[in-house]
């Protein structure tokens, strides 16, 4: 209850708005980033399903090897580069101009950084169509693709660097106009994701503007393989913490707000972020436990490290649960867990968040497993890394992408979805798809089935043992590739029929305490930019240099085209 | 009128005010269920964690 | 209960503080497995050229497979390559230590051993080592589980766990998989 010492404002202590009868200024510039994503991701789906089905016990149509590899390498790369970097580009330019109500600065430099992104994905897939670039999303030299394949990412990579620094002078224009004010939550953590991803991809440019590339032009006959798995590991673990952020930022900013209630609490969310900016990165040595180059002290180091990077999904667990809390109790819901029942289900942003933290359960237990240093040696290049990451990315994260794209697309079409039943649906399947899939992949994995196999030899007894579930993990795949089309059905209807006069823009939640001053360090990123770098360079230090200190033999290079 | 997906402008309640006191009792509840759902949440996460290591991981045998 | 900001972040430093129990507990159970269980990631850091292992004293054809050393260690010696094991199949005893031993000479490849801990990695330019102790006999599967070109999917060798009374050497030391039937 509010007493004297901390009485409950008078009046809100920000005024409802308006509804805003302006134009979104980006919406031309969000819409083309989503139809990117949505396109390279239901094209990627496909291909998972058809992968699914060749290494399943029943015959799959133009079942070779050399195709199997090309889907892999061309669904990794779409899921892993295109369907993220595209998405969280459009949405970051959503958020800037609807969260800081302010025009973005640099439209013709966003256009700009689009366009490259299209080029450089027209070239990487085309290499990969062509059959001379199966080298899978993680590239693993000395097998070595065509240049233009690399050519193409790096592009992709460039054009996100745009998009960083223009969400940087964005939130800089907005603090000008705005002294002493806190930016709100979710261009913060946009931000902070752009901050993060610049720190992230300085490994795999590394790797592959100083060792791939040039071996790939034939500049090179030989490649240190160690330093460029090891550098490809900076970038392997924080990106997908980049991949990340938008779905947290959905859980923040506008899930409480979705379910009629408040944000607990605005700090921890910021709190929550810049953990994320700072544990994201030191830790990627995890992808490499079985790796020989390098020794258990730093393995050990990165793996503590990886433990704290949970710390802020365990808060996040908490805070959002907190805040659905108060939503559920002020539609009524008493008792301990009587608030539950009284949520919101109806609504897709609602709906998305539960399931979410459902596969956030698998997927992140999955992942405790994983980083557990020695417990990685159980699991390793086996299905249940599969079944972690497509659980974890696929499910929760994805599964906010599309409830994201449905707040977004009333404000990108002037038109209200005229029901939410499709969308509801699409979500439900899209979350039984999803277990339905990367569940038995768990079992399997444990049994020792192991990873990018295009064929399995059925009539080994073990590996006949794992066939049914294959099967199984196969329907899961075709449910996924039914609420894919419904997706991309849900947004393409509503460009044509729907009930007009949706606003610009959407709202945001509030906090239970709106905040009206916050410490400088979490309103911007100078003293966590100087952690990171003190972070990577006691982590990632030596590991680096002990491949220039102490020479190991090169890798002869295998070309592949 | 139909919900829309995501409540842009609309609110769930009448009046600020009205919305500003269904807050205060909520408030005073919380967080006794996020805890206990976070609670049972994380421990039973724990639990799962366990088993395999105990289960599965340990009896595989030592390798270094 | 929470009513104000002090409030409601004071019940997330709780909350923080059983998430930090929780990790806590968690990290004591990993330095357990690895100091008490000896259970620890392959991290032998030990070079070997790629290109010419088969020139090398320890991988040569005549050294490959498994063998007791003088010493008396069991240590199974194996190249890993597009697309085979050579050879693609060892005997080992049962409750005996074992090393394993793998090099490459052209592309990244890795082994697991269905139903144990073994697992590593093979980078071209070092020799991947792990100790182990089997403990279940029967046949087992090794397969490549590092995508390294199209023919991944054929690489997969056995490893034959034997009773360590039937574990036989010839002369040289050596076991085969032939030996025991």
């Amino acid at each position: 209850m509010a007493t004297v010492a901390d009485p409950i404002p008078a009046s809100p202590p920000a005024p409802r708005r308006a509804v805003v009868s302006g134009e979104l200024n980006v919406r031309g510039l969000v819409a083309a980033h989503l139809w990117v994503a949505v396109a390279a991701f239901l094209v990627a789906c496909a291909l998972g399903v058809w992968q699914m089905w060749a290494r399943s016990p029943i015959e799959a149509p133009a079942h070779t090897a050399s195709n199997y590899f090309r889907s892999v390498t061309l669904h990794g790369v779409s899921m892993a580069f295109v369907l993220t970097t595209f998405f969280i580009m459009g949405f970051g330019y959503y958020v800037a101009e609807t969260a800081l109500k302010r025009r973005m600065p640099g439209l013709t430099y966003a256009w700009l950084a689009f366009w490259m992104g299209i080029t450089g994905t027209l070239m990487a897939a085309l290499s990969v169509i062509s059959g001379n670039a199966s080298v899978l999303y993680t590239f693993y030299p000395p097998l070595t693709a065509t240049p233009w394949f690399y050519i193409g990412l790096v592009l992709v990579v460039v054009g996100s660097w745009i998009w960083c620094v223009l969400m940087i002078a964005a939130m800089r224009g907005w603090k000008a106009d705005n002294p002493g004010r806190p930016v709100p939550l979710a261009m913060f953590a946009t931000v902070a994701n752009a901050v993060m991803w610049l720190w992230t991809t300085v490994g795999v440019a590394a790797e592959l503007l100083f060792q791939v590339i040039p071996a790939a032009f034939g500049w090179n006959g030989m490649i240190d393989v160690g330093l460029s798995r090891t550098l490809f590991s900076w970038t392997l673990h924080a990106i997908v913490y980049f991949w990340l952020f938008p779905a947290y930022i959905a859980f923040y900013t506008m899930a409480p707000r979705a379910a009629g209630g408040r944000l607990y609490s605005d700090t921890m969310g910021r709190i929550a972020f810049v953990l994320f900016l700072l544990y994201s990165l030191p830790v990627g040595l995890h992808h490499l436990f079985m790796d020989p180059e390098h020794s258990n002290g730093f393995k050990f180091i990165q793996m503590f490290l990886t433990a704290l990077v949970s710390v802020p999904t365990l808060l996040t667990v908490f805070t959002i649960t907190a805040s659905m809390e108060i939503a559920g109790r002020m539609r009524g819901g008493t008792g301990l867990l009587g608030w539950i029942g009284a949520l919101p289900w109806g609504r897709p942003m609602v709906l998305a968040t539960g399931l979410a933290f459902l596969m956030l359960f698998f997927g992140g237990g999955g992942g405790l497993i994983n980083m557990s240093y020695g417990m990685n040696a159980m699991i390793h290049n086996t299905s249940w890394v599969t079944a972690h990451f497509h659980l974890i990315f696929g499910g929760t994260v994805v599964i906010m992408y599309f409830a994201i794209a449905y707040a977004m697309w009333p404000s990108i079409t002037g038109r209200h979805f005229p029901s939410l039943k499709p969308l509801n649906l699409q979500l439900w399947l899209w979350f039984v798809g999803m277990m339905v899939m990367t569940l038995p992949w768990h079992y399997t994995g444990l049994q020792g089935q192991w990873r990018r196999v295009a064929a399995f030899d059925y009539s080994d007894p073990l590996i006949a043992s794992w066939g049914p579930w294959v099967i199984v993990s196969l329907i899961g795949g075709i449910i996924l590739m039914v609420s894919a089309v419904m997706f991309v059905a849900n947004l393409a209807l509503l460009h044509r029929r729907g009930i007009p006069g949706a606003p610009a823009t959407i709202d945001y939640a509030e906090a239970v305490h709106p905040p009206t001053r916050v410490p400088s360090s979490l309103n911007g990123f100078g003293l966590w930019n100087i952690l990171v770098a003190l972070l990577m360079a006691g982590a990632y230090g030596y590991p680096i240099a002990q491949f220039f200190i102490d020479p190991p033999p090169q890798a002869v290079i295998h070309q592949l085209s | 009128m139909t919900e829309a997906a995501y409540p842009a402008t609309a609110h769930d309640y009448a009046t600020d005010s009205e919305e500003l006191e269904r807050l205060e009792a909520a408030m005073d509840d919380s967080p006794k269920g996020a805890l206990a759902v976070s609670g049972v949440a994380v421990a039973l996460l724990m639990i799962c964690w366990f088993l395999i290591y105990a289960f599965v991981f340990l009896p595989r045998g030592t390798v270094g | 209960m929470a009513i104000n900001e002090k409030a409601i972040l004071k019940s997330e430093l709780r909350w923080g503080a059983v998430v930090g129990v929780i990790v806590a507990i968690i990290l004591g159970a990993i330095l357990f497995a690895a100091l008490s269980m000896h259970i620890n990631p392959p991290s032998n850091r030990e070079y070997i050229d790629p290109k010419t292992l088969h020139l090398s004293s320890e991988f040569t054809e005549g050294n490959l497979g498994t063998r007791v050393d003088p010493n008396g260690r069991v240590v199974s010696r194996v190249i890993t390559t597009q697309f085979e094991f050579v050879p693609n199949c060892i005997t080992v005893p049962a409750n005996r230590d074992v090393t394993l031993r793998f090099a490459s000479p052209d592309v990244i490849h890795g082994i697991l051993v269905t139903g144990t801990n073994v697992n590593t990695m093979v980078i071209p330019g070092y020799v991947a080592q792990v100790h182990t102790r089997f403990t279940k006999t029967g046949d087992l599967l090794m397969p490549c589980h590092e995508y390294c070109g199209l023919g991944h999917s054929q690489m997969v060798a056995t490893v034959k766990v034997v009773p360590p009374e039937q574990f036989r050497t010839d002369p040289q030391g050596r076991a085969v998989c032939g030996n025991r039937r």
